[in-house]
């Protein structure tokens, strides 16, 4: 019996929405299967009930032939079968051993430490992690933690192992090291489904690849047997354009300029070593890096959300560095934050209430006491169309949205010049695409392609150095505080940048 | 053969993505009446047949006379709960409405004493200026722990209750010592008011006057929450900080007006207990209208239309209470007792609307 898994006619309903219609799913042994898609194709659903987190409204589940019911995760773990969610599910305060043997009843009432962090430590060796067990998890980085996830389930002799997109939160170097790991587990014969909606993950890893769309599976197919373009087809049900045809203008005088920015983050240690770069109107420039490089303060600071501890920022000639928030944003300044849910979304207001959130205190949304419902819900109607965000109606809460037409909502605040009607000067965007789908990247793409043209400054910090090469007119690379270099796209190879990325200076930084 | 084993029970708490309006209002009934039946229980135990005493609850409701005085009690009651739901709104947890209905009790007592005793304001001038007095006492004892809130996080729970006690003993001092009437044989109270500083100068009847003023402050209440700026800034403040600071809303201005608004009309809700139900100033004057604002707050749903209708409701129960005490002799804390236990409903009840609790079995064959 080569088939570890096989879900057999599996639909699941959530309240307005059919999640999984009619799922086949099969997981043979020591195979690492893609299972790829855009967002809310009905991926993790899937997964989920295979986890015993959802019970599938009908459908079979076979695991080693055998037909099984799974009610909860603590039935999946009986069975083989452990998942690492995209939000890791550990306890900081805990260390790596003791959130390993969490819930474990095999280790009995009085617990052997000495052993049990021998046999962790030999079990992560095996995939060449080198972890102490004894560390307390909120120590570790993203791709540590990954680690520990990953140790539990292999502590608790999984043989199913699913990862909802477990590279989300990796630098490139993480990455490699996972990917290694993963292919050792499926030598040994363990059975690996790899949830994501990257194309080039699948070509890296995956013997075999399943796309699903809008909860349906399009197909199945050996990995070696078919290419990005074709899946990238059966993911969106269309052809897509890989690269966008984006003309020059030429930038003209300066939108932003940042002066040896210092800045401290949340734990009080500089974050920002001196920053400085020039953002023109008409330009997109592009800031890479591996997260946690000081990316997240500079656009807080710029914002007004984040105190600078030295330096200055200038906008028309006007400093704005610990200027407050709505100060700068009467500047003409847009910011779209990192993870929009917790920044910058409400989840439970209305569409209208999350589009007016910064315009609704002025002319003519307001005389300056009361707000004008009308006019709000007037111009709410045309962003809605010409934002293409598509929702039952403007009193929906947000919560209700997908994460492209979220970030829609968000385009259609920040850039729509709700306020002072003028498109802004400068626009801050961190993160943008972050976790969308394959459409929804391209319209965020092609809007901020578009205001560049119109005018706007753009500072674009992505975590993807494709994305950034494509559509910025300059690339900058930050590590540590600071920026190490900048160049044009195609100026400087792939390899320079990886050094660039780890802090060697390369190219000039200004 | 396969092997089976089977897997124990399992008792499953999902999060419900969404929840319907008819489950809200089915599961606030199910508190309310779920309450009665625990406190019928607890009257049997003592003895005492608990028709007979839910006869005496409903009876109020019957007859007119005491279906007035229920609307005196609701007043008080109702306008300290339209300050709670401004301040609830965004986020701001005050349990110190009693508190600022004694201030709002004492503003109002020191402007009668300052025309009595000094004959310093015309008689046409009293209530209006009480009024003003009572709403920006009761504002400035919110407005402080809202600014502390806002400028250095203290948490407000502690410090609105806390300052509810300092409230009441301020009265008490004033009415033991200084404000005590010279010609009321030594018991704490303060002078009578006169009759222009009553609010019975409306109608000829307190309840009218009282729930004219009710009203038109739900409406003011309203038109703040639903049309101003000011509402829209306490409904995103009340949702999420970071995402009212990324908006750029004046944080600390918000949460230090909204509480100060929020004090302010709990204020007049104390006035209307000294210049409307008792007419003088005496300790203790209210009986936790306070603390049952919260209850009637949060069963209305911070709606102010329904917050009026629920006040009337639990000011019969206080009501009830006296009856009972007179003629059951069960002590008034029965009637608290059902308070709490309304409230202790509500608050399971808001658990089983957000979850939804399935039992199940798992087979491995």
């Amino acid at each position: 019996m080569t088939e570890l898994v096989s879900l057999k006619g599996i639909v699941k309903h959530f309240p307005g929405v059919l999640a999984n219609d009619n799922v086949d799913f099969t997981l043979r042994r020591g195979e690492i299967h893609a299972l790829l898609g855009e967002n809310g194709a009905g991926k993790t659903t899937l997964m989920n009930i295979l986890y015993g987190l959802y019970r599938p409204d009908s459908g079979e589940i076979y695991i080693e032939g055998r037909r099984v019911e799974i009610s909860s995760p603590r039935d999946a773990i009986k069975l083989g079968v452990g998942m690492v969610h995209q939000n890791f599910k550990l306890i900081p305060s805990h260390t790596i051993l003791e959130n390993i043997i969490l819930g474990l009843k095999e280790v009995g009432f009085i617990i052997n430490y000495k052993k049990i962090s021998e046999e962790i430590r030999k079990l992560a060796e095996s995939y060449g992690w080198r972890i102490n067990p004894n560390a307390y998890v909120w120590q570790l980085t993203a791709g540590e933690k990954q680690q520990v996830e990953l140790l539990k389930l292999l502590y608790r002799d999984a043989r199913i192992l699913i990862l909802d997109e477990p590279t989300s939160v990796l630098t490139p170097q993480e990455c490699r090291i996972l990917f290694q790991a993963l292919k050792r587990m499926a030598r040994e014969g363990k059975g690996i489904i790899f949830i994501t909606h990257k194309l080039d993950e699948v070509f890296a890893i995956s013997d075999r690849v399943t796309v699903m769309r809008k909860g349906r599976v399009v197909i199945t197919k050996e990995t070696s047997k078919t290419d990005m373009s074709e899946l990238a087809q059966y993911m969106v049900g269309r052809p897509v354009l890989f690269s966008i045809q984006k003309e020059r203008t030429q930038p003209s005088g300066e939108a932003i300029i940042i002066k040896n920015l210092k800045a401290f983050n949340d734990k009080g240690v500089l974050a920002l070593k001196g920053v400085d770069l020039v953002v023109k109107k008409n330009e997109i420039v592009g800031v890479i890096g591996v997260t946690g490089n000081g990316q997240q303060e500079l656009v807080e600071v710029i914002a007004g959300l984040r105190k600078a501890a030295e330096g200055s920022i200038l906008i028309d000639g006007i400093n704005i560095a610990n200027s407050s928030p709505d100060r700068i944003i009467e500047l003409g300044v847009a910011y779209i934050p990192p993870e929009p849910l917790k920044y910058s979304i409400a989840p439970n207001l209305t569409i209208v209430d999350n589009l007016f959130m910064k315009a609704y205190r002025y002319k003519p949304y307001s005389n300056g006491i009361l707000i004008n419902w009308k006019k709000i819900y007037k111009k709410a109607d045309e962003l809605i169309k010409n934002f293409q965000i598509i929702s039952p109606s403007l009193s929906t809460k947000a919560k209700s949205l997908s994460g492209g037409n979220l970030q829609r909502l968000i385009l259609a605040r920040e850039l729509s010049g709700l306020i002072g009607d003028k498109i802004p000067k400068l626009i801050v965007a961190a993160y943008p695409t972050k976790g969308l789908d394959i459409g929804a990247t391209e319209f965020v793409h092609k809007t901020l392609i578009e205001y560049s043209r119109k005018g706007s400054g753009i500072l674009f910090i992505s975590e993807d150095i494709e994305e950034a090469l494509m559509i910025s007119d300059r690339v900058a690379v930050m590590h540590d505080g600071r920026i190490v270099g900048i160049f044009k796209p195609g100026e400087v190879d792939m390899e320079k940048i990886g050094l660039m990325m780890a802090g060697v200076q390369v190219v000039p930084a200004i | 053969m396969a092997k089976t084993s089977r897997i124990p029970y399992n008792i499953k708490i999902q999060k419900r993505l969404y929840y319907s309006r008819k489950l809200s209002i089915l599961t606030t009934f199910s508190a309310i009446i779920i309450a009665f039946g625990v406190a019928g229980l607890f009257f049997t135990i003592i003895g005492l047949n608990p028709l007979e005493v839910y006869s005496y609850i409903g009876g109020v409701f019957a007859s007119p006379t005491l279906l007035l005085e229920s609307f005196k009690r609701a007043i008080p009651i109702g306008l300290a709960a339209l300050g709670l739901s401004i301040a609830f709104k965004m986020n701001f947890w005050n349990i110190g409405a009693e508190g600022q209905m004694y201030m709002g009790m004492l503003a109002s007592t020191g402007i009668v004493l300052l025309h009595v005793y000094y004959g310093l304001i015309p008689d046409y001038l009293v209530l209006s200026l009480m009024i003003l007095a009572a709403f920006l006492t009761g504002g400035l004892w919110c407005c402080l722990p809202a600014f502390l809130k806002a400028k250095m996080k203290v948490n407000e729970i502690l410090t609105t209750l806390m300052m509810n006690y300092v409230a009441m003993y301020l009265v008490d001092f004033l009415i033991y010592g200084p404000w005590r009437d010279p010609k009321g044989y030594g018991f704490p109270l303060s002078v009578p008011f006169p009759e222009y500083s009553k609010l019975t100068v409306m109608f000829g009847e307190f309840a009218y006057g009282g729930l004219l003023l009710l009203c038109l402050t739900a409406v003011i209440v309203f038109i703040i929450l639903r049309y101003t700026k000011l509402g829209f800034e306490l409904k995103i403040v009340g949702e999420n900080i970071e995402i009212a600071r990324y908006a750029g809303i004046n944080l600390s201005k918000v949460v230090t007006v909204g509480g100060f608004i929020a004090g302010g009309i709990a204020g007049i809700g104390g006035l209307t207990i000294v210049s409307g139900i008792i007419g003088r100033l005496r300790p203790r004057a209210s009986p936790g209208y306070g603390y049952t604002a919260i209850i009637v707050v949060l069963l209305s749903a911070l709606n102010p239309w329904l917050i009026i209708p629920v006040s009337i409701f639990f000011g019969g129960l206080f009501v009830a209470g006296d009856i009972l005490q007179a003629t059951l002799r069960i002590p008034g804390a029965a009637v608290e007792m059902y308070q709490a236990l309304i409230f202790l409903f509500i608050v399971i009840g808001e658990f089983m609307k957000r979850y939804k609790i399935t039992i199940t079995r798992g087979v491995v064959e």
